[in-house]
């Protein structure tokens, strides 16, 4: 009974641990908004990026009033969980009350979300290998397939028809940035005195197209199309941390 | 003496005198009508080669109301004189007015023009419907600061003129701002034939500016047509004193909030019906008229009891001529609630009163349950607003430690992205289709065992054709039909899948129909002469030529 009470003692002691909040959540609580950036930008740094971690900097962000990079974060964080509830609740909240607007997700991106892209690439690897070596190993023994063959092989291949729109979707929802800029134009053409057509927003989510001149051109949630300039947006699928759009570049 | 010595003084004096510029001028014609066209030209004769003029255009200030463009310069590069005319049209005051006298810059000297002056009567005749002319369209009104004035520049054909194009608008606004809307626009049918270039122009501060505006327009004699490429240039100018005031305090509405004009509340559209308690919505008010729309300050909505006010995100419609104001609203209550009221005042510079505008509310029905913690039923009126700051609706509260076994990696790249992801799976299909390949080609020569068989049969009839010829050549009869024998036992064995000695003359006509009997006879018994005690029949000359014909036919069938 002894061993027993401290065995479940050593597997509660972890998940009391992930429950304290660190200084960045205690930040966070007391509304020092910028500290609790700084020290959840710095975690992520030292210890990984995950998609609580990026979802949690997201909700400082937002409280600081920087749309944009709130909306990388929460984009990213979704990348590596579709599901996570803090990110979702940060695009919800930004598109109901922050005025921030995205493209309404196609048919397939709402069925790639069900899991993240690497998961639908290894799950159609995995279905495609299955289905290969199905097809392979009884011709190489020289045997005839058996009836389990036969059927691992209908699954394997099912497997991989349903993968295949996930795959579109993900590859769908990685063509997308945020608007970056406070005051962004877009423009007819892309070039430096390109008419400027209509404005987006910081924090709008655009889906990108094809560059050119150093511009990029995009096509807003409601089906404006348009080119701005590349350093305008930041592309969801990208390094943890959003860039920092004010800091100059080495010579 | 005396005479010797005044000659010489004069010589001397003639030799130090200084040769003057001399500049003449000519306006055709001379006196013009008010508004009528003219041509200016200067002939300037100096007495050193002039060089190339510079900064002609800047340094000519026409009068008030007169437009006058250089239209074209003759200046050799070896020559003391030059030639500039001067295209303009009359100003609308009658009298004389004057150029002021200015300086033609050339590369060596500068030569000074004398006031020039044009003489405008209304004794002249002409026809103003003639010839085409430029007209500026704006109000001649007082103005207000933020106001936004739609003005235009009308260039409109004559009756031996048309305007076919226009270019180098200049504005000169001191106090105002000015965008051009639309350039080269077709004028209206009633207006007839020309262009019309509009402009918006808002006063940014009280008091009297100056506003000019200059352009060029491209005029042709009669039809126009790719024959007539006689266009020539024709300046406009304008200059017009603007008064602008500040919109009057005097029974100016508290919420006035800088529209001027006249305006239309179109209405309120809401995103959802029939929302739940705390979801938000989107109400859009949409006014429409001619006026500031872009400067108006979007009015106030203040939440009260039943409705939270989040500010929202606006998108303007320039193009439709209307302004959206747009507002995030909660409901904090079910039932059927109205919308806040949306009021905004105009100040119409026409009539220089004030208007109100009042939106109105639209009725919505608000599903779900009252949350508990609803302020209006528990608070007290006499405390205190906001004491607790409201949390932000909707954000999650951050996990920044939870962790999920399944959903792991980096936002940076996709595993497809992954440097030698594809080109293994790749090398790692080939493979698999190579070792697939290799086998299935084994087990197909296995279960047909023929095909190697008849592939070795047709080595050994080759090898004995070659050794046939070989014994030809030496005269050697018996090796020849030894060889040729021992190739076709092998040929027709590996067809009849048989033993090769077993072969007789009766297998190789199954084989090789129409093969001569007699001579295979002889070529068996040639062949096979020591195992028969009687001597073989002696060999015929074509013998040698038929067997080897047989071998090499057997060996042709497939």
């Amino acid at each position: 009974m002894k061993t027993f009470a401290l065995l479940l003692l050593c597997w509660l002691a972890p998940l009391a641990a992930a429950e304290t909040p660190g200084a960045a959540g205690q930040a966070y609580a007391r509304g020092d908004y910028a500290a609790a950036v700084e020290l959840w930008g710095a975690e992520i740094r030292s210890d990984g990026v995950t998609a609580a971690r990026l979802a949690a900097l997201g909700n400082a962000e937002w409280r600081l009033g920087r749309k944009g990079r709130a909306m990388v974060c929460w984009e990213r964080a979704l990348l590596i969980d579709p599901r996570d509830p803090v990110a979702r609740a940060g695009i919800r909240h930004g598109l109901d009350a922050g005025g921030v607007e995205r493209p309404k997700p196609t048919a397939a991106e709402e069925y790639a979300a069900f899991l993240t892209a690497d998961l639908w690439l290894l799950l159609a690897v995995a279905a495609f290998w299955t289905t290969v070596l199905c097809v392979a190993v009884p011709r190489l023994r020289g045997r005839p397939a058996s009836e389990a063959n036969q059927w691992t092989r209908v699954g394997a291949l099912t497997v991989l028809a349903l993968c295949v729109p996930g795959l579109w979707g993900g590859r769908s929802l990685d063509a997308r940035a945020v608007i970056r800029r406070a005051e962004v134009s877009l423009r007819l053409t892309p070039t430096q005195f390109g008419e400027p057509l209509r404005g987006v927003a910081e924090g709008d989510v655009v889906r990108t197209e094809r560059p050119l001149n150093g511009h990029v051109r995009v096509r807003t949630a409601d089906g404006k199309t348009g080119w701005v300039r590349a350093g305008e947006i930041e592309a969801v699928r990208g390094p943890g941390l959003p860039a920092d759009l004010d800091q100059k570049t080495a010579p | 003496m005396r005479r010797l010595l005044a000659v010489c003084a004069g010589l001397v004096l003639g030799l130090l005198a200084r040769a003057e510029d001399r500049v003449s001028w000519e306006i055709t014609p001379r006196v013009t009508a008010p508004g009528q066209p003219f041509r200016l030209q200067i002939m300037v004769e100096s007495d050193v080669v002039l060089g190339g003029a510079q900064f002609i255009s800047r340094e000519i200030k026409p009068p008030r109301g007169m437009a006058l463009r250089l239209s074209g310069q003759i200046i050799r590069p070896d020559s003391n004189e030059a030639t500039f005319n001067f295209s303009g049209v009359a100003p609308e005051q009658l009298g004389e007015h004057v150029i002021p006298s200015f300086n033609l810059r050339f590369a060596r000297k500068a030569v000074t023009v004398p006031e020039i002056r044009l003489r405008v009567s209304d004794q002249v005749a002409y026809r103003r419907e003639a010839q085409a002319r430029a007209e500026l369209v704006l109000p001649d009104r007082v103005f207000y600061v933020g106001e936004l004035i739609r003005g235009a520049i009308r260039m409109r054909g004559g009756e031996d003129e048309a305007v076919v194009a226009s270019y180098g608008l200049e504005s000169l606004a001191e106090g105002f701002s000015m965008a051009v809307t639309a350039e080269r626009q077709a004028l209206p049918d009633e207006l007839g034939q020309g262009l019309q270039t509009t402009f918006d122009l808002t006063p940014i501060r009280e008091g009297v500016g100056e506003f000019s505006l200059n352009g060029i327009m491209l005029v042709q004699n009669g039809e126009a047509g790719v024959f007539n490429q006689g266009g020539r240039d024709r300046p406009f100018a304008f200059r017009r004193r603007l008064t602008v005031a500040h919109v009057p305090e005097r029974g100016r509405p508290p919420e006035w909030n800088g529209a001027i004009g006249r305006f239309v509340a179109e209405g309120l559209q809401v995103s959802k019906d029939r929302p739940e308690v705390g979801e938000p919505i989107r109400l859009r008010a949409i006014l429409t008229g001619d006026g500031n729309l872009d400067r108006i300050l979007p009015p106030d909505v203040r939440g009260d009891e039943t409705w939270d006010v989040l500010p929202a995100t606006e998108r303007r419609r320039h193009a439709e001529d209307q302004r959206m104001f747009v507002y995030t609203l909660v409901p904090r209550l079910p039932g059927k609630l109205r919308t806040p009221a949306v009021r905004l005042a105009a100040f119409d510079p026409a009539t220089k009163t004030f208007s109100r505008l009042e939106f109105a509310p639209l009725e919505l029905t608000v599903t779900g349950n009252a949350p508990a913690q609803v302020d209006l039923v528990t608070a007290d009126p006499a405390a205190p607003a906001a004491a607790q700051p409201k949390a932000v609706t909707g954000l999650a509260t951050p996990e920044p430690n939870r962790s999920s076994p399944f959903f792991r990696g980096s936002p940076a790249g996709s595993l497809g992205d992954a440097q030698g992801f594809w080109s293994a799976n790749a090398a790692a299909l080939g493979l698999v289709v190579a070792a697939t390949t290799v086998t299935g080609v084994l087990g197909y020569l296995a279960a047909h065992p023929e095909i190697r068989r008849r592939r070795r049969a047709r080595a050994v009839m080759r090898a004995a054709l070659a050794e046939a010829e070989a014994c030809r050549r030496r005269g050697d009869a018996r090796g020849l039909a030894a060889a040729v024998v021992r190739g076709l036992q092998t040929g027709v064995a590996a067809r009849l899948d048989a033993e090769d000695q077993a072969m007789t003359q009766s297998d190789v006509e199954r084989v090789l129909p129409g093969a001569d009997r007699a001579r295979l006879d002889g070529l068996f018994q040639r062949a096979h002469a020591d195992r028969f005690a009687s001597a073989p029949p002696p060999a015929d000359a074509g013998e040698a030529d038929a067997g080897l014909a047989l071998l090499r036919r057997l060996l042709a069938t497939r």
